[in-house]
């Protein structure tokens, strides 16, 4: 995508609902974010900078799920403005935390947390790909610093990214952590793609699989394991932290609501 | 309402909105409602400090660890010694990472006539690398005592997955000492800038313990209006409204804004500073009334930041971290259905947690209120004040330091819409 002469390519990033930690781990390169700045030209960034050009853009990095309308409408004309558009963290690849709350969920909780008088703007938190085509996603909650250059360095070298062709588990094993399912602790590292260096894991924390499925993933079979020392409800516990609004998630644990709000 | 259009250099998605013809200013916020006073419920307790430092990547530390104080709080769990110092330096990490992003990458660059945070490293070098100096360091401690800076992966409650070993917090503390000569140039730039001279009649609140500068172990809320309230009691104190153009709630106390954060904290617990923390606080000829100098008072709290986490470091070295700190409880599960609360003083000021669990350890209730929404009060009570002070200024100029004005205070907006 560079040469010589050519104009740098121009970079938008924009976030929508969410807690900016992916934002933040980008300003948490440092020295490589300004590398990366010398290479791209960055048009427009609110948290960053007051510049804010209007499209057309090369690469637009989006942040965040879309849960109001506003939202939904920017991501849309978004896609029309931009050749490559870009998931960053989990909110945006996955719905993430947010997608925890469910849509039909949302009416018991405004009341309760807002009262009955208020008109709420968010309508449901889904992934950027329920509304539009997205050429990459970068998973994570946050997002692994080195992953978000790998994909800025192969896109500005006119390279698709892809997504790293082993699981959690892999890395897990070179950061020398006991294995978790072995120790009877539930962990989704075995279907989850890799990338994240198995961060979560090496700190004593679970995985919950923010990083997303890895291409054929042996759901079944993990849980399989699980279920020998674990219960459903506990399972379930952990595919809703981050992968409550995937397809997986529907076949696996979708079930008749029960009324109190919660589901 | 016409289209917003959002203040930038902020955490968030914060709009101001003006009535020339009236002159009145109003402040909207739009980011989505994430509802995690809902997701938690029905969750184990100890689902809660993972989930809810999700509200916030700029202060997700002071999240996790209100959340931890929490939980320990409501299922009656005792911490060693080594997990308050350890939790303690975790969050003076916090402060320096936050405050810092906020000083140089946000502020900064109105006082300096740029654009962006990233144009100061060509214009003033020596006080960028002073910036990223603090931000690397503070990160390390983030991500070595903490398992990760953003979203922490090694703490628990009752006290810590896993902790740094002697030799790693030697290592840390060889750079933290670093830090020292960084903070001390970030006192002198944010003294030597010319902050628009406001005087509003605002009430601060803090946190406070009374017997040192403290953010971490709190017992009262006091104000600079002669308020003492016991922190556990904070819902009585701060009343939370809702506002039809605001996807945030209003904090008040008595009807009045409150402003919380680095500004009050120096008011109400300045004199309990120590060492050269307390000469910089003292020649810095702070303005209390003056919402501007908020951004000086985050300086001045960088370098006691620093300061501590070196002392901090220092005490940890000498006697070792005790066992007891990675001895974690086997089952997370109260006798009887319990309540409880846990609190911080986050960068931006208090911060609390209310929860109710079940004889499961599922919560069935919880409550958070972070500090941006007690200052979103008093941001739109003084951006009044300075639209009705000045005069004969373009609308252009009013906007910027009304846009100014927001800033110093810091807002974090995706923490006031949770």
């Amino acid at each position: 995508m560079v040469s010589g002469v050519e104009p740098k390519p121009k970079l938008a990033i924009f976030d929508f609902t969410d807690c900016e930690g992916c934002e933040v781990a980008l300003v948490s390169l440092r020295e490589k974010l300004l590398d990366l700045a010398g290479e791209i030209e960055i048009v427009n960034w609110r948290l960053a900078q007051r510049r804010a050009d209007e499209g057309p853009y090369d690469v637009v990095l989006i942040e965040g799920t879309p849960i109001t309308q506003e939202e939904i409408d920017t991501l849309k004309f978004l896609r029309e403005q931009t050749k490559i558009l870009v998931g960053l963290g989990s909110c945006a690849t996955l719905a993430g935390i947010p997608g925890i709350i469910d849509k039909e969920s949302r009416g018991f909780w405004y009341k309760k947390i807002y009262g009955e008088k208020y008109k709420p703007r968010g309508i449901d938190a889904l992934p950027l790909t329920a509304y539009v085509k997205v050429n990459y996603l970068i998973h994570g909650c946050p997002v692994e610093k080195k992953e978000v250059v790998r994909v800025m360095e192969e896109l500005l070298a006119g390279k698709a990214p892809k997504p790293r062709g082993y699981s959690v588990c892999f890395e897990c094993k070179l950061a020398g952590n006991p294995c978790r399912l072995l120790a009877k602790k539930i962990c989704l590292g075995p279907i989850t793609q890799g990338g994240c260096g198995a961060i979560c894991i090496s700190g004593g924390s679970p995985c919950y699989g923010c990083f997303g499925l890895r291409d054929s993933a042996q759901i079944d079979n993990l849980l399989h394991t699980l279920y020998k020392f674990s219960d459903s409800p506990e399972v379930e516990q952990y595919f809703s932290m981050f992968l409550k609004k995937t397809p997986e998630y529907a076949r696996l644990f979708k079930r008749p609501r029960v009324k109190n709000g919660k589901t | 309402m016409e289209k917003p259009e959002f203040i930038t250099k902020i955490e968030g998605h914060g709009a101001l909105h003006f009535n020339w013809q009236k002159n009145k200013v109003w402040l909207e916020v739009a980011e989505g409602e994430r509802l995690f006073e809902g997701m938690v419920v029905g969750r184990p307790a100890t689902d809660l400090y993972w989930i809810t430092p999700r509200i916030c990547g700029v202060c997700p530390i002071a999240h996790n660890l209100a959340a931890l104080k929490c939980v320990e709080n409501t299922l009656g769990l005792k911490i060693s010694d080594s997990t308050v110092l350890l939790r303690k330096l975790l969050l003076d990490a916090q402060m320096i990472q936050s405050h810092v992003l906020h000083l140089y990458f946000l502020v900064a660059p109105d006082y300096l006539g740029l654009d962006s945070g990233l144009e100061i490293i060509q214009t003033h070098p020596v006080y960028f690398q002073q910036a990223l100096e603090l931000k690397r360091v503070s990160d390390l401690i983030a991500d070595m005592v903490g398992g990760r800076g953003i979203h922490p992966t090694a703490t628990a409650a009752g006290g810590f997955h896993k902790v740094p070993s002697t030799e790693q917090l030697r290592g840390l503390r060889d750079e933290a000492e670093k830090m020292l000569a960084a903070a001390e140039g970030c006192v002198h730039l944010f003294s030597s800038l010319n902050y628009p001279e406001v005087k509003a009649d605002f009430s601060l609140f803090s946190q406070a313990n009374g017997k040192t500068y403290e953010v971490y172990d709190m017992k009262f809320i006091t104000s600079n209006k002669k308020l003492k309230a016991r922190s556990v009691g904070f819902e009585k104190v701060i009343d939370e409204e809702i506002k039809p153009y605001s996807t945030a709630k209003f904090g008040y106390h008595e009807g009045k804004g409150m402003m919380v954060g680095a500004l009050a904290r120096l008011a109400l617990q300045g004199k309990l500073l120590k060492g050269r923390a307390k000469e910089f606080f003292k020649t810095a000829d702070i303005d209390f009334q003056n919402p501007y100098h908020n951004n000086l008072a985050q300086a001045i709290e960088t370098y006691h930041f620093v300061q501590e986490a070196n002392g901090i470091l220092e005490k940890l070295i000498e006697n070792g971290v005790d066992s007891k700190a990675t001895e974690l409880p086997k089952e997370y599960k109260p006798k009887r259905a319990s309540r409880g609360v846990g609190m911080v003083e986050a960068p931006r000021g208090g911060l609390y947690y209310e929860i109710e669990v079940d004889t499961q350890g599922l919560i069935t209730h919880c409550n958070i209120i972070t500090p941006t929404v007690q200052n979103l009060s008093s941001m739109e009570e003084t951006a009044q004040v300075v639209l009705n002070q000045i005069k004969g200024q373009s609308k252009e100029k009013i906007q910027e330091l009304l846009e100014m004005l927001i800033r110093a205070y810091d807002p974090c907006i995706t923490c006031s819409v949770h």
